[in-house]
């Protein structure tokens, strides 16, 4: 999914308009000119200069590229979903992780991607189950990283 | 003369020497890990520092500290994970000389000028550390608007692609530094009543998901059905480099030297001292289009130029007690427990512990040659796996490191925004260098900025007042105008001829 310069322009410019509109709310320091909402203003005035000077050289250029072009795996469904189970699988270790413990659910995630990523079953499964316990042994027991436990795999940390 | 050989007495002895060794496998495996900075090093080191006696306890986290801003670089080169800031400047040339085979020659180069850097920091350390904290100490808030603004220009004039796009990822970075509590009038600012983001974000987990998650997310949809890697290029971790020294002599020196000396400036590190130092370089490069595309140039002054500036970091630490970064910031709290008060009479009470400190510092740097040749050879297997494996073993990398920042899951959501984020940007050809830098030094522009104007009662002549104040401004605007003049003179040339 690639922007033209126009529509990026675009796009910068709303946000410089919205966090300028934001920071107005912002308090300054007591008895100074400045405070919260100096920042967020420089950074909109930036913002909005930039969509300004984006969309006017687009425009001088006549915006010649379409202004949305869709790169081919968007067009193939198999790596969208990948993609897709990427993400998902990230969302379900955060939120499995601190009921299921480091291990199942870290388990799980790499499993699951190697499959959908066509690696041969056998080799996610050992792949997956040797990677976690180095992971959990490294950062668990070496670097004293409070990573979640396992009711019924306490005997790793 | 006799100070010199108490010094040397005390460090070469077995058990110092072993601390040494010990310490310098420990922060190889440390910055190794993506998500774990030598920060964190030194931070796990304190505890076990308590037990021993001054001179071993400085040694093992200079020593350290050394490795892991070096092996920090492992990870940026073969995966796209930048350890620390600080590597991330010259990670995409990196990566993609590991890309075409050339892993060795470019993990080789950070290792060789890493060391040149920090061996050239000692020496200055050793000799100039009192001259160069007094210019150090002169620097208000004015010099370091400018000093910061630098390293930002420099962030969007050295990224590929065009500055359009280089300047939107730079405000990326900027609005999500200004997330949180910590500003000028303490209100929170875009937390959505969330209590995490009261903090701020955190660079680290961001870092990760811009650039890795990012990586494995591109991996993922291109089919990961290739190596992760191309094979080849078993030679040049130190043969290619004495080639790179003698074509490169100049770029070693600039780099060490720019290093050095931004690192003497408190709260200027490593991380500006890279990103500054890798725009001279482009810019002073006979072949400045070949950056980013897998150029060894950048990686020698940019290299050179980090560990120049963990060197550099200790001249305030020692000389006045200010620390360089937040790594000496650890280390000052050391040297109070151990009876090292830091200051000018360090120098004088105890001069032989300061000798022997500065002895540890070079046997920090030379040391680090054969470890880091270990560790780029045991790193070079994981070249070898495909990426259909390696990607989702990354991926769980990234989560633990994202949790292990501040131990909470809420480092884990950054982490995949950004990593979304990054995808999308880098899709748009978006650079994502910028956006780190601006995250990074957003707090520190801020608050030198709203200092600056209260201080100037809103006068922006008074960023010019200060002589160094006036050049380093003068020279930013340089950066940022001489392009321009260029592109107009380049334009109006045709015109002339047309005329003609």
């Amino acid at each position: 999914m690639k922007f033209n310069d126009l529509l990026l322009g675009l796009l910068v410019l709303v946000a410089g308009v919205a966090i300028y509109v934001s920071a107005l709310g912002f308090t300054d320091i007591p008895g100074q000119a400045y405070g919260a909402g100096t920042m967020p203003r420089a950074i909109a005035l930036f913002a909005v200069c930039l969509g300004l000077s984006m969309i006017g050289r687009a425009v001088v250029a006549g915006a010649r590229m379409p202004r949305l072009e869709l790169a081919p795996w968007v067009r193939a469904p198999r790596p969208v979903v990948s993609a897709l189970v990427a993400i998902a699988l990230v969302v379900f270790y955060i939120a499995a992780a601190p009921a299921i413990g480091f291990v199942p659910a870290s388990l799980v995630v790499m499993a699951v991607l190697m499959l959908t990523l066509r690696t041969r079953p056998v080799t996610a499964i050992a792949v997956s189950i040797a990677a976690c316990v180095v992971i959990q042994q490294a950062f668990g027991r070496l670097l004293l990283v409070p990573l979640p436990r396992s009711e019924f795999l306490g005997f790793l940390w | 003369m006799p100070i010199l050989a108490e010094a040397f007495a005390l460090v070469f002895q077995p058990y110092v020497l072993m601390v040494i060794l010990a310490s310098a496998a420990f922060g190889m495996f440390v910055g190794a890990i993506p998500g774990l900075t030598a920060t964190m090093a030194t931070a796990l080191l304190v505890p076990v520092t308590f037990f021993m006696d001054p001179v071993p306890a400085i040694a093992a986290i200079v020593t350290a500290t050394a490795m892991a801003i070096f092996a920090g670089d492992i990870p940026g080169s073969l995966l796209r994970m930048p350890g620390t800031p600080a590597s991330a400047a010259y990670v995409e040339d990196s990566y993609r000389m590991t890309r075409s085979g050339r892993s060795e020659e470019a993990l080789g180069a950070c290792l060789v000028f890493s060391a040149i850097g920090g061996i050239f920091g000692t020496v200055v350390l050793v000799t100039a550390a009192p001259v160069l904290a007094e210019v150090a100490l002169k620097f208000s808030s004015f010099e370091y608007f400018w000093l910061v603004v630098l390293g930002l220009s420099c962030a969007i004039f050295v990224s590929p692609g065009s500055v359009p796009r280089g300047m939107i990822s730079l405000i990326i970075g900027l609005f999500a530094a200004t997330i949180g509590i910590d500003n000028p009038a303490g209100q929170p600012r875009y937390t959505f009543g969330n209590v995490e983001l009261l903090a701020g974000i955190q660079f680290i987990p961001a870092m990760i998901g811009l650039f890795a998650v990012s990586e494995v997310l591109r991996s993922v949809v291109s089919g990961a059905d290739t190596p992760a890697v191309e094979a080849g290029g078993k030679k040049g971790i130190f043969t290619r480099q004495w080639a790179n020294l003698k074509r490169y002599p100049l770029q070693t020196l600039r780099g060490s030297v720019a290093g050095t000396a931004i690192g003497a400036l408190p709260g200027a590190g490593a991380d500006i001292a890279a990103w500054i130092s890798y725009a001279v370089s482009k810019k002073f490069s006979k072949e400045p289009k070949k950056f980013g595309t897998g150029h060894v140039e950048g990686l020698v002054e940019a290299g050179a130029s980090n560990n120049g500036a963990v060197s550099g970091a200790w001249i305030p630490a020692l000389v006045f007690g200010i620390p360089g970064d937040s790594i000496t910031a650890i280390v000052i709290g050391v040297l109070y427990i151990k009876g090292l008060n830091p200051g000018p009479t360090i120098f004088i009470n105890q001069p032989q512990l300061i000798y022997a400190v500065f002895i540890v510092f070079f046997l920090a740097n030379i040391i680090m040659l054969p470890m880091g040749w270990i560790a780029i050879k045991a790193a070079r297997t994981i070249l070898s796996i495909p990426a259909r494996v390696l990607m989702p073993i990354i991926l769980m990398f990234c989560i633990v490191g994202s949790f292990a920042i501040n131990n909470t899951p809420f480092g884990i959501t950054l982490m995949l925004i950004f990593g979304v984020i990054g995808f999308l940007m880098e899709e748009n050809d978006i650079p994502i260098a910028p956006a780190i830098l601006g995250l990074v030094l957003g707090p520190m522009l801020e608050q030198n900025f709203v200092t600056s104007m209260i201080k100037a009662d809103g006068s922006f002549l008074a960023f010019f007042e200060r002589p160094i104040a006036a050049g380093l401004g003068l020279f930013t605007i340089a950066i940022w105008s001489i392009p321009l003049v260029i592109a107009v003179l380049r334009r109006r040339r045709p015109d002339a001829a047309r005329a003609a």
